[in-house]
This record gives C-alpha cells, structure tokens and sequence, in this order.
C-alpha cells in the first residue's frame, strides 16, 4: 500500500513534466467531457489497482473525465462484462479483455475498433501517443488486418520462482545429495522438480518450518487449475494448442489431437504427483492463493504468474520471503526449447490483459483518451514496478526499472529476453466453452478421483463433443 | 366480475403490471429460447430451431445433468430433516424460560441475516486448508483431515453443514411463531387425561403445527433445491462434480459455456420437476392432515 502511495505520489509530482508540452492538449481533448464518468471493469490485480489508484486520478486531474474502475474477481469480472456487452447495455464503457478471451468477444464483434476509432477522429489522437511503443504483446489485440482493439495493461511470463535461502542452506545442499546423489539445484528438470518438492516437504517438516516442497495451482472448482494445466504444465511438456489439431478441431488422440496423448498424460501424471509436497491450501488455490502462499513462505518453488513475482520479491509489506526469491524459467521436456525458439511450440503461457472499448459504451470518445492516456509511456515504469508488468519496449531500459529488476533475481530481463519462448492462449473462439468441458476432469483428477489417464480421455471426448456442437469440426 | 371491481382491479394493476415484467415475460422468454440451439461461441451464432423437443431429449441422456438434480434432491432431502428437526428443537427450547434466552435468540437469528455469498465466505475462510482454523483444530484435536478440495464426502457434508448453519434460524423462528400460537386448551385436556410429554408432542403438537410446517418445508425445499451462491464460494461446485448441483450445473452451462438454448430447457425442466416434487409433498401432507382430523 505505502509502495503504491509513493507511486501515485511520485507521478503527480512528476506528472506536469510529463504531460510536458501536451498537458495542454489534455485539458482541451477533455474539455468536451468533463465532468463525465468513465466505469470500467477489470480483474482485480496489482496492475488493474494500479489503473484504478493512480493513473484513474491522474486522468482525472488532467481532463475533468472522472474514472472509476472496478477491480473485482476474475469470475466476475467476465460474468459482469460479457453480460453487458451480450445485452448492449453499455454499464461499462471500458473492459479488461484477457489475452485468451479476446478472440471470443472479436467473434462476436463486441469491441470497438480503437486504430479505426482513432484515424477517423484526429482531434482524439495524443501527441505523444504511439501504438507502435508496445511490445508484440500488442499483435493479440489486433484483428486480421492488424487494427487494434485493446491497448496493452498488462503482460507478463508465468516464471519458475524458488527460494534462494533454502536452496543455499548447506545443511539442505549435504542432506539432498546423501539421499538423491546429486546436488540441491534449482529445478531443471521434471524428475529434479519432484525430487527437490519431496525433500523441502521432509526438510522443512524436520527444521519445524511451515514449508512444503512445491506450489500447486490446484483448485478443484475453479476453472484456475484447467488454466494451470493447459496453460504452463502442458506446454512445457511439448501439448501445445490444448492438444487440439488446429485443422480438423479434434483434440482426442484416435482423432488426430493430443490432449489424452503421451505428452499430455505425462504433464497431468507429473503435476498430480506433486500434490502431495504442496501446501495443503493447494486444491483450493487459484493464482491469488498460489502467489501468497509462496510470498508467505510457504513453498519452495513453483510456477507462479509474473504479475506476483515482483512484490514477492520486493515488496516487504505484502512478503515475507523479500530477498530470497529466485527466479528462472520453468524445466522442459526435451525439445520443447528447440521448438519454441523454433516458433513451433512455446514453454508457457504468456499472460496479460488490455482494455477495450465495447460498442456499448456510451462515452466512446472519452474513453479514447483514456485508453490512450493508459498507453504514454511515461507512466509505465511506474506500473510496471508496482504491478510486474511491462508493455511497452522502452520500460525495460528504465533506470526505476532496472534497480527493481536487480531485487527480483532478473524477472524484467528474463522477460525481456526470453518472452518470445512463451506464447498467449490459443485463437479459439470457443474458449469459455471449451474450458468449461474440460474443468471437471482436470478437478476429478486432481482430487484422486480419476487417474490422469481417465481424466484426459474424458477430457477430450467432452472438448470434442463441444467443438462438435459448436460446428468447428464440419 | 371484472365490471363490479373495476376499482379492486385498478389498483391491482401496478402489482399484475409488475408480476407480468419480472415474472411471466422472463418466463416465457426462457421457455422459448429452450426450443433453440444457441451458442453464441458457436460457428452459427444465430438461434436454430431444431424441434421442440431438441434439448429436451438431449438432456433425457444427459448423465451430468441427471446428476446434479439427484444430487441436488439428496442435499435438499438432508438438510431439510436435519433442519426441521434441529429447528424444532430449538423452537421448543425457546418456549421455555432460561438464562440469556433473549441473548441466544438474537445470536441465533444472526446468520439470517447475512447474505448466502458472505456465509460462503465465512465458511471457506473458517475452513480452507493452511487458512482456516478448523482444519487445524481437527487434525491437531482429533487426527481427522480435513480437506474439501480433495475429498468428495466432505464437500457434500461442508455445504450440508453451511446450509444448516445459514437456514436453521429461520426454521426455529417460524416454528417458534407456529408453537407460540397454539392454543392451550388441548394441551390442558391432554395433560388431565393423563398424556406424557412426548404423547402430548406427538399427538397435540404436531398436528396442529401442519400448516406451520408445510410452509417451512416448501420453502426451505425451493430454496435448497436452488442453492448456488454458498456452494459456488466453498467449493465452486468440486472437486470434480461432488457440489454440482442442479443451480450450479446450469451457471456454468449457460454462462460458462453459453449453451443458451439447452441451458434455458435445463431451468424449464428443473422448475418442472421441482414443482412435482412440491406438488407430491404437499398431496402427501395434506392428505395424512385430513385422514388425521
């Protein structure tokens, strides 16, 4: 909270240097709408506070627009949305769109065409503003024909984190070698994340630590787990696109797909294994619960979304493990590397969100400015330390930037250079639909109720009888 | 008839005029779009009549489905026993006199007042795993496991359990209502004639409290048959398919899925079937009320 206080401080102060020679430009671009009331709606996360605490009053300090975001749980986030954009009530004049979901609300032509939005109406376009500062990020907001339809809030890589102290403690390194015969080493591979889970859940155990071996994102009633398995754990097993054959959509292996292949069950079998070193939160975690339980201190390693390394790593208010968190790419299986620097394949999920402007808006205009305010470059190593994430190219370079980079063992840099081994969800317009069959076997398979193998054959039948239902196989 | 009331019907009409927009339109709107096939994520966005009966033999064979109402009818059939005996109790324990008796009937009456999200909350911050206090206090007291994300039984049981929690209450102050409202001749009768208390009970009480009770149970069998908000913040229907129940199962169809069309023809039939079961309760109920007069 004092982090994000300094922040908002700090902008304002800095702000009038900012706006520089365009604050002018602000007030009068504003001055038709002040007064007005932009509602937005976004999954609550450190950067969507961010948006919301700072850069909403910013905003509002500059053009008379008021903002008022509404951060609330990603379920209903997306019911809220979806609901308003379906029945064209125009509640929300700006929507968190998610990397995955946008290829649905495209399909159903829900969003507002910002570069067209923007080209026809000049007087709305800020100096200073460019679409082109964005990372490739970007590209997964654009249509076909490359026009953009959400601007970049947020992006990030879901990274391996493990604690540097534990991983150091020489009793640790003596007692892992006697036992496992090689050295205590950050995971580089699956047999090594497993043997590392299970000696943390004993060592911890025995040193009277409340610390078990690895994270798991297992919650059996959220959809967080199907997202944690299709997203991370099977990619990095070499299951790209969810197993599904992109030319015929089929995802059964007797059909031609992968997701109850070799690869596929190899990930889920990996990743219940687990279960048993993790913190026993594990089977009711979502992402939040995963990133605080590591942040308290209560696993060793993990995958963990990006958007939560950096206050682990930095913020002492909200961790307790500041200054002993590593981080690293997660292992993969043989060849999966090869392939993702390749371009035919990817190592993990590359996470984020923009905001965009359904046709329901009322205040389409205004919320242009604001969208477009959301993109200057200046604010955004400001956001990016508060919220870990970076969407624009510059940020990285930063000198705010690059000291908190240092704290967090790298995270920036390691996005930076290694972000194009990971890739966003798969263009699937039948996202929801298709998770939503999927999400009751992964959660039976992680409660022991079906082994993985039982799981993932059903799994695929039921994705294949939507994606058949849904006429994507004719 | 309408002639000589056109006063009575005059300021009825706001009320019918209301009826009508939120209750028979929705309806109706939903009985129609249960005719189509529609998915909005689909190739073919637009609805598609396919036959009146398209998803309705669809959901005939539809094992989850058929599931989660069986599931939903085994919670309401227990919790609605432990309720009404639990609620009974209570009800005849607040008819006598005690120490702090107003003091208990306001600490009692609490959970009814707190919206079924938040008791869902209450619930899974008292007993999530590494969190709550209760898995703690059971492992460390009594060496028993607790962990609902994990174990189906107990899910079922923790929801069983919040439920009760949550609508006891509201039994005990009905009944409560219904007992205080007796009158206390037949009791004066019974106890001349010689009847002991559980003579008394069963025989005086209990068929007098009838109609208090038949409108307890129907309206705690709707409510439980309808449940969604407590179950989709415990354990948001898992693991696997243990809390899905019927209100659940149609959330994640329509709103998750978007099966707008089969999703409105599951409500239709989960109306239609909670109103037979209501229909045969109620024929039951009162038939025994009459054989018993």
């Amino acid at each position: 909270m004092r982090k994000l206080l300094f922040a908002f401080v700090a902008t304002l102060f800095s702000f009038s240097a900012m706006a520089g020679g365009h604050a002018e430009w602000w007030k009068n671009a504003g001055a038709p709408y002040a007064g007005t009331t932009l509602q937005g709606i976004a999954e609550n996360t450190p950067p969507g506070q961010f948006a919301g605490d700072v850069l909403a009053k910013e905003f509002e300090a500059l053009t008379g627009i008021k903002v008022r975001l509404e951060n609330t749980s990603w379920d209903q986030m997306y019911d809220k949305a979806i609901k308003d954009m379906e029945a064209n009530s125009g509640i929300y004049d700006f929507v968190y769109i998610e990397q995955d979901i946008v290829y649905d609300y495209l399909n159903r032509d829900f969003l507002v065409n910002i570069t067209e939005g923007l080209a026809s109406n000049p007087d709305l376009q800020a100096p200073g503003v460019s679409l082109d500062d964005f990372t490739t990020f970007i590209d997964y907001f654009k249509d076909g024909s490359g026009d953009v339809f959400g601007v970049p809030m947020e992006a990030f890589i879901k990274v391996y984190l493990y604690r540097k102290d534990l991983f150091g403690r020489a009793d640790a390194k003596a007692q892992f070698r006697a036992q496992y015969g090689y050295g205590l080493t950050p995971a580089t591979s699956f047999d090594q994340w497993r043997d590392n889970a299970e000696f943390f859940t004993h060592f911890c155990a025995e040193q009277g630590m409340e610390c078990w071996g690895t994270t798991v994102q297992g919650h059996t009633g959220h959809p967080a787990s199907t997202y944690e398995f299709l997203e991370s754990i099977a990619p990095s097993f070499g299951l790209y696109n969810w197993g599904v054959n992109m030319d015929s959509y089929q995802s059964c292996v007797e059909n031609g797909g992968q997701l109850n292949g070799g690869r596929a069950k190899a990930a889920l079998n990996f990743w219940t294994q687990l279960l048993p070193f993790a913190p026993p939160e594990a089977l009711q975690s979502t992402w939040s619960e995963v990133g605080s339980s590591f942040a308290a201190g209560r696993a060793a390693q993990g995958w963990v979304y990006g958007e939560n390394a950096a206050w682990i790593a930095t913020d002492a208010e909200k961790s307790a493990v500041v200054g002993k968190v590593g981080v690293m790419l997660p292992p993969t299986a043989p060849g999966v590397m090869t392939q993702a620097a390749s371009g035919n394949g990817y190592i993990g999920y590359f996470d984020g969100g923009a905001y965009g402007i359904p046709h329901s808006s009322k205040n389409i205009e205004a919320t242009m400015l604001w969208l477009q305010f959301v993109a200057m470059n200046d604010h955004q190593a400001d956001w990016a330390i508060a919220g870990g994430r970076i969407t624009h190219k510059d940020t990285y370079a930063d000198p705010k930037v690059m000291a908190v980079d240092e704290q967090a063992d790298g995270y920036f840099s390691l996005m930076r250079d290694t972000g194009f081994l990971y890739a966003g969800a798969p263009p699937f317009p039948f996202h929801g639909a298709g998770r939503g069959a999927i999400d009751p076997f992964i959660y039976s398979a992680l409660a022991g109720e079906m082994t993985p193998e039982e799981a993932l054959d059903g799994a695929c039948q039921a994705l294949d009888q939507v994606m058949a239902d849904l006429g994507y196989q004719d | 008839m309408f002639s000589n009331n056109k006063k009575g019907w005059l300021l009825l009409s706001p009320t019918i005029f209301i009826l009508i927009i939120v209750g028979l339109v929705p309806f109706f709107y939903v009985l129609y779009v249960g005719f189509f096939k529609w998915n909005p994520l689909a190739v073919d966005p637009s609805m598609q009549f396919e036959g009146f009966g398209f998803n309705y033999r669809r959901l005939i064979f539809d094992g989850v489905f058929l599931e989660s109402i069986w599931r939903s009818i085994k919670f309401s059939v227990v919790t609605l026993t432990l309720e009404l005996s639990l609620g009974f109790l209570l009800a005849l324990s607040l008819l006598s006199s005690f120490p702090l008796k107003k003091f208990f009937r306001g600490v009692h009456t609490l959970p009814l007042v707190i919206a079924p999200i938040v008791v869902g909350s209450i619930f899974k911050l008292f007993t999530v795993q590494g969190l709550g206090p209760l898995p703690h206090l059971l492992k460390d007291y009594f060496g028993y496991t607790l962990n609902y994300g994990m174990n189906a039984e107990q899910a079922f049981w923790m929801i069983v359990i919040m439920d009760i929690w949550h609508w006891t209450p509201f039994v005990t102050l009905t009944l409560l209502a219904g007992l205080s409202a007796l009158p206390q001749d037949p009791y004066e009768s019974a106890k001349i004639d010689g009847a002991n208390n559980f003579q008394i009970f069963l025989y005086i009480t209990i068929p007098m409290m009838v109609p208090v009770l038949i409108v307890v149970i129907f309206i705690r069998l709707m409510d439980s048959l309808k449940i969604v908000d407590e179950v989709w913040m415990l354990t948001g229907g898992g693991p696997g398919y243990a809390t899905r129940f019927t209100g659940i199962h149609i959330w994640k169809e329509v709103f998750e899925k978007r099966y707008y069309g089969l999703g409105s023809a599951m409500s239709i039939l989960y109306l239609y079937i909670t109103i037979v079961i209501c229909w045969i309760l109620y024929s039951v109920m009162v038939s025994r009320g009459k054989s018993e007069d």
